[in-house]
């Protein structure tokens, strides 16, 4: 975090500026503290209570850390989490390297793909993945058809991390391309000029140089995975902590504190990774050291060369999009089971929600879009604020706001109906708890880490000059922010936006609580009714179809305007 | 049924019920195939009425009502899990209704139809049974389970699949059937033994019929609507009824001070008329109706609870009993097979392995580590006796202690030693077994 | 330090990018241990020149070679040149030593040798105290220091300089230059060094090129270029510059204004004469041409006027000294023109 030197040189003359920034960080600190940390606080201080009498305690704790089952869940869910680290970074790596480095078709078409799985809806994503890569799915029919053996991808811890890595890879792909792009490319070029090519060179230069995206989003990565209890309970992996802490807080008639204890930890480690994540880009803010931008060179490749790639990445492609391609063989199949592909095929599912689904669409696009819209807002106020002013606390806004990470849905909605249930809202409105903007806020709060990073990954790499010469030449603090710095981070905003509007399009686990009644009801939720009952398979997954279709539409044309507006910056770059 | 679905945890809608003088607000875990067929029956018997329907997985609709109680908005809750309505109910949530019908009777297979206090009543019956896959049991060449029992044998490792009694109120009710018909001891040694040929023990009730259907393993235990509708549906599965089976009912209940009483009342009534019972027999809910007369205009091959030849083997249900042990049973169940199902299925493995080598070579010696090791994995840390002891059960139900009782140790304490100790005798027959496997 | 000193050979070389041809025809000559400028105004492709020698961009056409490699086909890592970039480009999360150590650490060098060739590459440009800084912490002046100091330990054949003074302050930039010179001059390396500003060129160049839309217009010494320009662009842009049109008529240049200058050379069909503002004597009446002040400038040590003329408006440049009335806007003057070794040029 570079901010040591820029505060310092703000000092009194930026008076003005302070105090406007000072509102602004008050305003988003209550907007957090009452939609964030109050109503989970409201859920999870059952963990410091004495369970009959109701008294403080720290009883509870004692006997987390003296439970070998908990202790070997933390192990699991930590082992967990850095292998889909490491296995996300494999995906993640060529693609970005690729895609970045050099001038190759479909480049754009890839880093949409490359945002797909994020979008993937729950309960689907897992079904279809067990479907073909499960003991009895296409996959191991197939080889122990015709090879005689299995490969067990989803036994276990294995099928966690499998599913994982392949579901929050664009984190880092997203972030890692980012900070590619961002590197100066005479940083390269001094590298080659001095011998060094290749991978040795990625290793040595470029990838340093990319550490700030790669950690943010490798930290996004861990923490999502650590939190995630979605994933191990639909593969039936329960000896982790998200999972324990869902089963032992949503049992009816059961107050095992124990739950509420695990939630706190959750949060709490999270909060820690973060810290640590913090800790290691500390002064590694290159974009102040970089002077020209410009990305890396990209060059030709030659017809080998390109062969190798367009293979790499179909291999990456069909790995990362098998859940989709599940998916699709699930909407347009009659019936399939215990058998490599579904028996028949036909378009049925899709005359089935044909009737209903325009009302899930629409709500769907106005929470998901209103929420990544509140978002890309806060984030950048907030990734302005943190790294560019000396507001006391600045960097408590962003902790609280990447705490939300680490609060599973369930708990933030029952802390948003604890919080909100009775207050009536004006206009005829009804109860705030079943209000539909409440939904609006909810995910705009899941969904903010999300942006916050981009906007922080952003920021960072837009040199303190600039906005300077902006003022230097009479641009007021807020005239600089409207006019030089938001322009500049579009890129980064953009991804955030898009990055938060896709994962809320398919949230559940919050919105599902807060749903008032189902003509307010988004596409998971309809997906979610489907998918409950057999016959509703094949709707369901048509329904996650759509949904993908939709998301995936605007996140390609978010991508088309990202990459126009690095096209036009860069521009200037390539002439010498 | 479906006291949990993975994701999801349900909240209630509050609807402004005053802006709909006529809408009669219900909260339900059930799908919509089940609820539009009834919405639609309902709303053509009782024309201007509207039902609104909120569809929630149980324990968010409890733990909402719970949470919205000073200012309800809900008229019923219509789900599955007699227990959540049990919950409902000691908190005062339910209203008492004196709601019309008859024909129905007091009790099926065993279990009481309807709440004795008049709070909820049930409007269908559902029991649990064994649902299969047929590709998958003619591709790995396995004879039909037809029984509990069947499940144990090793031929079925790795063949079986059900959904945790924590997280499904029917499956709890078998496990706690199993128990009552075979005591505590022999019937916990059952489900040890079934459970260490399970591929997996889901979370969602729905998990396990989603399985079987896929062929992601060969059995399952599940309700059986689930088999049934699958059945229905066209996914090759075909759902057996063991003799000893659980009758659970699905309830209807009318919330306190819903906002709509009389609309809450007319739809109770009308779940539980001939016509709404009927309903019951649509190819997409398959579920069995509570009054007796229905079953004449059933399609063939339905099952019938109430004929001779269903599940003889019923057995009398002790309500109470299973009341007073209800979290200590999903506890212990957790503790001892969900969380250490790794353990537990190795140590039947090597057990199962043991017995096949020594099947032939009378060898005393290994027969003898063999019981020991069969001693070691059917060993339960706690007796019925303390089971059913208030002051031990009531570690597991800290909402609903009474101030009077004096409750003895934590939650977390206690299930740490059944923790270690299953841990250990796991490990320990696994041990026993693979020294006698290797004696020639 | 011991290099084996190269020249460099560039023969017809043309790159374009994409559509837009960049470089047309390059063929030039620079001596082993030769001190070389390319001038040019920005967007001439005296950069592209250079990055083509060094091996980035879009591969050009024709030939480079260095001492008797062609190397116009090696990828840059193969090339042995060594550039010292416009921004620097010192790796901020490397150390001044690991910056240093890099390219001896990619030659896969044995690290007992690597440790005292960076001490010396640092030494040599006096900044072996600040060795374990990161490049954050260094000023402009130093960044440029390690960036040579990375660039000559590697020691290559050939050192390229892109605009290596153009991020420094006025001061630093004049005792930069000479720092630079110095160390060519002590290391003997053959040095390229590419800038727009004149001066940079002329102090510390041996020979220079200068280019202009991708093409060469004239090679030589500074002075060369300075007194025989081969054509107007190189004339204007080497100093200031009068550019006439006219005709020659026997050893006359009659300007199109109709004055008659002597000239001693013959140029065949030469239509324009440079002549040099301090070549011109400004008086009140003891020219030859008649005109009026337009503009004054005060320089310093000079007094630049802009006069009118019937040969449009012609620079004078007279020397200062204090005390004498300077003309004012408007004054009449007239302009006496020493045109006797003036360059003739054919446009």
């Amino acid at each position: 975090m570079p901010n040591t030197s820029q505060t310092a040189s703000s000092g009194f003359t930026l008076f003005p500026r302070l105090s406007g920034a000072a509102v602004a960080g008050i305003l988003i600190a209550i907007f957090l503290m009452a939609f964030l940390i109050l109503p989970v606080a409201q859920v999870i201080y059952v963990a410091f209570l004495e369970a009959r009498t109701g008294s403080f305690t720290l009883q509870n704790f004692q006997d987390f850390f003296s439970t070998t089952l908990f202790r070997e869940s933390f192990v699991n869910s930590f082992y967990v989490s850095l292998m889909s680290v490491v296995v996300a970074t494999v995906i993640a790596l060529p693609l970005a390297y690729i895609t970045t480095r050099f001038n190759f078709g479909g480049a754009a078409v890839i880093q949409a793909l490359g945002v797909i799985p994020l979008i993937m809806p729950p309960f689907v994503g897992a079904v279809a993945m067990s479907l073909l890569f499960g003991r009895n799915g296409s996959i191991n029919l197939l080889l122990n058809q015709y090879l005689g053996f299995r490969i067990p991808f989803m036994e276990g811890l294995n099928g966690v991390i499998l599913v994982q890595s392949i579901h929050y890879f664009p984190f880092i792909l997203i972030n890692l391309s980012a900070s590619l792009r961002n590197i100066d490319r005479s940083m390269e070029e001094a590298a080659q000029n001095l011998g060094s090519y290749g991978m040795r060179m990625f290793r040595r230069i470029v990838f340093p140089l990319a550490m700030p995206g790669y950690l943010a989003g490798a930290a996004l990565v861990f923490i999502k995975v650590f939190d995630d209890l979605g994933t191990p309970l639909l593969l039936n992996v329960n000896n982790m902590l998200a999972p324990q802490a869902y089963l032992r807080i949503t049992g009816v008639g059961i107050n095992d504190p124990m739950g509420y204890v695990i939630s706190f930890i959750l949060v709490a480690f999270s909060v820690f990774s973060l810290w640590v994540s913090f800790l290691f880009m500390r002064g590694k803010d290159y974009a102040t050291v970089q002077k020209g931008g410009g990305g890396l060179s990209r060059r030709d490749l030659k017809p080998r060369e390109k062969w190798l790639a367009w293979g790499v990445i179909l291999l990456i492609l069909a790995m990362v999009l098998s859940p989709h391609i599940g998916l699709l063989l699930l909407a347009f199949g009659t019936i399939w089971s215990f058998s490599p592909l579904p028996d028949g095929f036909t378009v049925q599912h899709f005359g089935t929600i044909f009737t209903q689904s325009s009302q899930y669409v629409w709500n769907t696009l106005v929470y998901a879009g209103s929420a990544a819209v509140v978002d890309v807002v806060l984030g950048t106020a907030i990734a302005y604020i943190v790294i560019r002013t000396g507001l006391p606390g600045r960097k408590w806004l962003d902790y609280m706001a990447t705490a939300a990470l680490a609060v599973p849905g369930v708990v933030l909605g029952i802390g948003y109906l604890r919080m909100f249930h009775g207050i009536q809202l004006p206009f005829g409105l009804g109860q705030m708890s079943s209000f539909w903007g409440i939904i609006i806020v909810a995910l705009a709060v899941r969904r903010l880490p999300y942006a916050l990073r981009a906007c922080m990954a952003a920021l960072q790499q837009v040199a303190l000059s600039l906005e300077e010469a902006a003022e230097s030449l009479g641009a007021s603090r807020s005239s600089t922010i409207r006019r030089i710095v938001v322009p500049l981070m579009t890129g980064g905003i953009l991804a955030g936006f898009v990055t938060s509007f896709a994962t809320a399009a398919v949230e559940l686990s919050a919105t599902i609580m807060l749903v008032g009644r189902s003509s307010d009801a988004p596409l998971a939720y309809g997906i979610y009714l489907y998918m409950q009952s057999p016959a509703g398979r094949g709707p369901g997954a048509a329904l996650g179809i759509l949904a993908v279709v939709i998301v995936a539409v605007g996140t390609y044309l978010s991508q088309r305007i990202i990459e126009r507006e690095r096209a036009r910056q860069t521009m200037t770059g390539d002439q010498h | 049924m479906n006291r949990i679905s993975a994701f999801s945890a349900f909240a209630l809608m509050m609807t402004s019920a005053a802006a709909f003088a006529d809408t009669v607000t219900v909260v339900t875990s059930f799908p919509r195939d089940l609820t539009d067929p009834f919405k639609a029956a309902f709303e053509a018997a009782h024309p201007g009425t509207t039902l609104e329907v909120v569809s929630r997985n149980t324990n968010a609709a409890v733990s909402h009502l719970q949470e919205t109680r000073s200012a309800n908005t809900i008229d019923l809750m219509w789900a599955s899990a007699p227990d959540a309505f049990e919950v409902l109910k000691e908190e005062e949530l339910l209203a008492k209704v004196d709601v019309k019908f008859e024909g129905i009777p007091d009790v099926i297979g065993g279990y009481p139809v309807h709440d004795p206090d008049g709070t909820y009543f049930g409007f269908a019956a559902s029991g649990y049974g064994i649902m299969y896959n047929t590709r998958y049991v003619q591709a790995n060449d396995l004879p039909i389970a037809r029984e509990w029992e069947d499940l144990k044998r090793a031929e079925y490792n790795g063949h079986v699949a059900m959904s945790s009694p924590s997280r499904s109120g029917t499956t709890h009710l078998t496990v706690e059937t199993v128990l009552q018909g075979e005591g505590w001891d022999q019937g916990w040694a059952t489900w040890k033994w079934i459970s260490g040929n399970m591929n997996t023990v889901t979370e969602r009730s729905f998990g396990v019929p989603d399985a079987v259907n896929s062929g992601a393993t060969g059995f399952g235990i599940v309700i059986d609507f689930f088999g049934l509708a699958s059945k229905a549906s066209g996914f090759p599965v075909e759902l057996v009824y063991p003799s000893v089976t659980a009758i659970v009912p699905a309830n209807i209940g009318i919330i306190a001070n819903a906002p709509n009483p009389e609309g809450a009342k007319q739809f109770v009534e009308f779940l539980l008329s001939p016509d709404g019972q009927k309903v019951l027999l649509d190819p997409a809910i398959m579920r069995l109706p509570v009054d007796p007369k229905i079953y004449a205009s059933a399609p063939d091959g339905f099952p019938n609870p109430f004929s001779e030849e269903f599940a003889p083997g019923a057995i009398e249900f002790d309500v109470d009993k299973s009341g007073v042990r209800y979290n200590l049973v999903n506890s212990l169940f957790d503790v001892l097979v969900t969380y250490r199902l790794d353990d537990l299925r190795g140590a039947v493995a090597a057990v199962q392995k043991a017995e096949a080598a020594h099947a032939d070579t009378g060898n005393k010696e290994a027969a003898a580590l063999i019981a020991e090791a069969r001693a070691l994995i059917e060993a339960m840390p706690i007796t019925e006796a303390e089971a059913q002891d208030p002051a031990f059960t009531q570690v597991f139900t800290i909402s609903r202690a009474e101030p009077g009782t004096e409750v003895v140790g934590r939650q977390a304490e206690i299930e740490q030693a059944w923790d270690s100790f299953a841990v250990e005798n796991y490990r320990k027959a696994k041990e026993l077994a693979d020294q006698a496997t290797a004696m020639k | 330090m011991t290099q084996t000193k190269a020249g460099i050979r560039i023969e017809d070389l043309h790159l374009s990018f994409g559509d837009t041809k960049v470089l047309e025809g390059i063929d030039m000559v620079i001596e082993p241990g030769e001190f070389f400028a390319f001038l040019g105004p920005s967007g001439s492709g005296k950069s592209t020149l250079l990055r083509a020698i060094a091996g980035f961009g879009p591969t050009p056409r024709g030939r480079i070679l260095i001492g008797d490699r062609d190397i116009a086909n090696l990828p840059p890592w193969k090339r042995n040149v060594g550039m010292v970039f416009q921004s620097y480009a010192l790796w901020p999360h490397m150390s001044v030593r690991r910056n240093v150590a890099f390219g001896l650490e990619e030659r896969r060098l044995p690290a007992r040798e690597i440790g005292p060739k960076v001490e010396r590459a640092l030494e040599i440009v006096g900044l072996l105290h600040l060795a374990d800084r990161m490049p954050a912490q260094l000023s402009g002046g130093q960044q440029q220091r390690v960036a040579l100091a990375r660039t000559i330990a590697i020691e290559p054949q050939v050192l390229l300089l892109d605009e290596p003074l153009s991020n420094l302050d006025a001061a630093l930039r004049v005792q930069m230059r000479r720092e630079l010179l110095a160390l060519q001059r002590k290391l003997g390396l053959t040095t390229i060094f590419v800038t727009h500003d004149q001066e940079e060129a002329n102090t510390t160049s041996d020979r220079m090129a200068v280019l202009d839309k991708g093409v060469i217009q004239q090679i030589g010494t500074p002075q060369h270029l300075y007194d025989q320009p081969a054509n107007a662009f190189v004339a204007g842009f080497l100093g200031t510059a009068n550019i006439l049109k006219g005709a020659l008529q026997g050893a006359e240049f009659v300007t199109a204004g109709g004055q008659h200058l002597p000239v001693a050379a013959m140029v065949k069909g030469a239509n324009c004469i440079v002549l040099r503002p301090q070549n011109i004597h400004i008086s009140m009446s003891d020219g030859t041409i008649a005109g009026r002040v337009a503009h004054r400038e005060f320089l310093g040590s000079q007094i630049r006027y802009l006069v009118d003329t019937a040969d449009g408006k012609i620079i004078v440049d007279t020397l200062h000294s204090s005390g004498r009335p300077p003309y004012d806007e408007g004054a009449p003057v007239s302009l006496a023109i020493d045109s006797q070794n003036a360059p003739l040029l054919v446009a």
